[in-house]
């Protein structure tokens, strides 16, 4: 019955490793997608588009390569380890990710935020 | 009816006056012992109500018709089973109670405690405490848990021998490790007859959850229930606070006792709180001024007015950053106050404060690691029970103050501004605005990062968050749920620029206490006209949903926002993660831990309750109507829920 706290997951997958964007993925994001959500379940700590969980996933600098390493041996315990899925399955995941358009517009155009920050800057 | 008397036979106040009475609250009490001041100081607040109130405060005509409509049609009570000259020993104990200034009692009915039952209703005409219907203890007690924190004084329990207060244990758990008074009857058979009663009574009954209370007793005479209901209320209200429990015997409530058999009922005295010794505060006061990068961690000081001005205080003079850390039991300090948070990247804290809190075991070791102080001031020195380990690892603090950390502020900030030159005040200056300055680009950075999601379903936690924000701007607010698993966004997108707009979370780490524990603290709040919100889980809903019948009927004003992510969400987590490590997969990682198939209509539940609903809603923008159409039924006086098909976190 009683729950146990979890910690935000303070993994830094989507670090920005890479000042630029890695070179294209070769998967297919479609089955990543469905993988994404249903079989691995990413959306639990990530966010069902990759943007609103901890971390966030979008924009994902990583390289495939990279992304592969890090998913079969996360360097923080909060992270699961992926060390039996295929390979594949984990490229497609990787391709969802990179297809995701990145759903954020500036704080400052949106009229709610952009008052919540003046609210504050003018704080003392 | 007869007229409530006190112990004096003066007739009690009405309602309307008693809350004009509340304006002073425990310094009505008689106060004796080396501190009148220092008790005084320790009341609960003052109920001020604001010029416009959020919610609508009920006029004294509403008051009579509610207390009318709560009492049914027998409020005159038939005296024919009472012999003349005398009466029902539980009315002397309403008497006693009386003397604790409790608002409410919480129950769920049991017939071990029917004879105090039947003196609340017709004796004391069901006035201060009026009664609370729960359809379960834990909700009784999880509604008293947050009533006490929001309206700084403990709400009255009564539940059944043995089954109710097992129900209501997990309750009574998390006030104890939120360190939050709670005064629990539990009525019981001593003398069991029937094949019923004899399972509801016990030789020892507070054995049960002794562990767990601060105190407990077995009242088996009207004088030790006198003298121990006294010492209760006590011990209960003197940090650091708990829940207490008293064992009455049904046939002990039941017996008709005489004018001369009437036990003397003391006055009530309450302790001033302990405070830390002048020697170790001066210390104290030294090691903070001459650090060049201090740090204060409250816990729990926020519990009063005076405790979050004398915290806005002590970090103002000493231009110190205030981390009132993830899992709060209060506000403790305002959130977007140039001072809050840890300081910014690269603040190294050399002399840390812990302000009650209850584990500062790894601070104390990385401290003495690299040659930094650490300092504990709290009531967690005096008191401790052995067995639940909430009491955290052993800290090797290097200044450990035995006292309440509110009523040692005092004399700490006064010995630091004694030690404050001129020449260290500019410095000090100088470094609050650094702080300041990195507190506000940290907020900006963080507003921004709400924007990401922000048109997608199922909806973010910060859009669910800030349009609700938008909605209240202009009310007097109050957060009356935990947010553990809504994380920051809620104290980054809304000013908690007052001690109340935060209840705070359960203690206890359990599920079920804010579904409840908001419906007690919106009670609390709805005198001083504050509109109270909760944000709950719908895994949180599902433990105690009676709790929102509860709500409409005794008419308390509340917006629940259900944050709904189809799932024990942290569980999810944690089984993936042990999936993982174990290299099994994680496609059955949802069993167990999921309530998605099939989806519970929570708009549907609180309809079935009498409760005003909408929902699931998952598109971001149907979001700001949808609160202001329940906004509107709160502001009223109603409860209401919106169920809001929400991100995972």
């Amino acid at each position: 019955m009683i729950k146990s706290t979890v910690t935000l997951f303070a993994i830094a997958i989507s670090s920005a490793a890479f000042a630029q964007s890695p070179p294209p993925a070769t998967g297919d994001a479609k089955r990543g997608q469905e993988l994404f959500e249903k079989t691995y379940k990413c959306y639990a700590c990530h966010g069902y588009d990759g943007q609103t969980g901890s971390p966030r996933l979008v924009p994902m600098n990583r390289t495939q390569e990279q992304f592969l390493a890090y998913l079969r041996k996360p360097s923080t315990p909060q992270m699961p380890k992926f060390v039996d899925p295929p390979e594949k399955d984990l490229v497609d995941v990787y391709s969802y990710i990179r297809s995701i358009p990145v759903a954020a517009p500036p704080a400052d155009s949106i009229p709610l935020l952009k008052s919540i920050i003046d609210k504050r800057q003018q704080a003392k | 009816m007869a007229d409530p008397k006190d112990d004096a036979g003066n007739p009690s106040v009405g309602r309307r006056d008693f809350f004009k009475g509340a304006a002073v609250g425990a310094a009505g009490l008689i106060v004796t012992g080396p501190s009148r001041d220092a008790a005084a100081d320790a009341a609960p607040e003052p109920a001020v109500t604001p010029a416009a109130p959020s919610v609508a405060v009920p006029t004294e005509a509403q008051d009579l018709a509610y207390a009318q409509a709560q009492a049914g049609a027998a409020v005159a009570p038939a005296r024919a089973g009472i012999a003349s000259g005398q009466q029902p020993a539980s009315d002397f104990m309403v008497d006693v109670l009386k003397k604790l200034d409790f608002d409410y009692v919480a129950i769920n009915p049991g017939s071990a405690f029917a004879g105090l039952h039947e003196s609340l209703i017709n004796y004391n005409g069901n006035r201060s405490p009026e009664i609370l219907t729960a359809l379960h203890e834990e909700a009784a007690i999880a509604m008293a848990h947050g009533y006490a924190k929001a309206a700084g004084k403990p709400m009255l329990v009564c539940v059944h021998g043995t089954v109710g207060m097992l129900h209501g244990s997990m309750a009574l758990f998390q006030a104890w490790a939120d360190r939050v008074p709670v005064f629990l009857i539990v009525g019981q058979h001593r003398n069991p007859t029937g094949i019923v009663n004899l399972p509801h009574s016990a030789q020892d009954m507070g054995s049960i959850v002794r562990d767990f209370v601060k105190f407990d007793d077995e009242t088996t005479t009207l004088e030790r229930f006198a003298e121990s209901t006294l010492r209760a209320y006590q011990i209960a209200t003197t940090p650091p606070m708990g829940p207490v429990l008293l064992s009455v015997d049904a046939d002990l409530q039941e017996e008709m006792i005489e004018a001369k058999d009437r036990p003397r009922i003391p006055e009530l005295v309450r302790p001033s709180p302990p405070q830390g010794d002048t020697n170790a505060v001066r210390e104290a006061a030294r090691l903070l001024v001459n650090a060049e990068s201090p740090l204060l961690l409250p816990r729990k000081v926020g519990r009063t007015p005076r405790g979050w001005d004398l915290m806005i205080e002590l970090a103002e003079t000493l231009q110190a950053p205030v981390d009132v850390g993830t899992y709060g039991s209060w506000q403790d300090f305002p959130s977007w106050h140039p001072l809050w948070g840890n300081g910014g990247a690269g603040y190294r804290a050399d002399v840390t404060l812990g302000l009650e809190m209850s584990d500062m075991s790894a601070l104390a070791r990385a401290a003495r690691a690299s040659g930094r102080k650490t300092i504990s001031i709290s009531s967690e020195h005096l008191f401790q029970h052995s067995n639940i380990h909430d009491y955290g690892r052993y800290a090797d603090v290097d200044l450990a103050i035995a006292g309440d950390a509110e009523a040692t502020l005092p004399s700490l900030i006064e010995e630091v501004k004694k030690l404050i030159t001129t020449d260290r005040k500019r410095l000090l200056t100088e470094r609050g605005s650094k702080i300041g300055a990195a507190h506000k680009d940290a907020h900006k950075r963080y507003v921004d990062n709400a924007s990401y999601g922000w048109g997608n379903s199922p909806i973010s936690v910060p859009r669910m968050i800030a349009e609700l924000g938008a909605q209240v701007q202009n009310d007097d607010w109050a957060i009356v749920s935990g947010h553990q698993f809504t994380g920051d966004w809620q104290r980054r997108l809304m000013n908690f620029d007052k001690h109340y707009r935060y209840n705070g979370d359960n203690g206890g780490f359990g599920i079920g206490y804010d579904t409840p524990g908001s419906v007690g603290a919106a009670l609390a709040h709805k005198r001083q006209g504050r509109l109270s919100i909760g944000i709950v889980g719908d895994g949180d809903l599902n433990f105690q949903p009676g709790v929102l019948w509860t709500a409409v009927h005794h008419k308390i004003p509340l917006l629940l926002v259900v944050h709904n992510n189809r799932a024990y969400h942290a569980e999810v987590m944690i089984v993936q993660r042990m999936c993982g490590s174990r290299g099994r997969g994680m496609a059955n990682a949802s069993i167990g831990s999921v309530i998605n198939d099939p989806p519970i209509s929570y708009s549907g539940m609180a309809k079935a309750y009498g409760m005003y609903a909408e929902g699931p809603i998952d598109n971001p923008r149907d979001l700001a109507g949808a609160y202001q159409r329940a906004l509107a039924k709160v502001r009223a006086g109603e409860p209401a829920l919106i169920d809001v098909i929400a991100q995972p976190r």
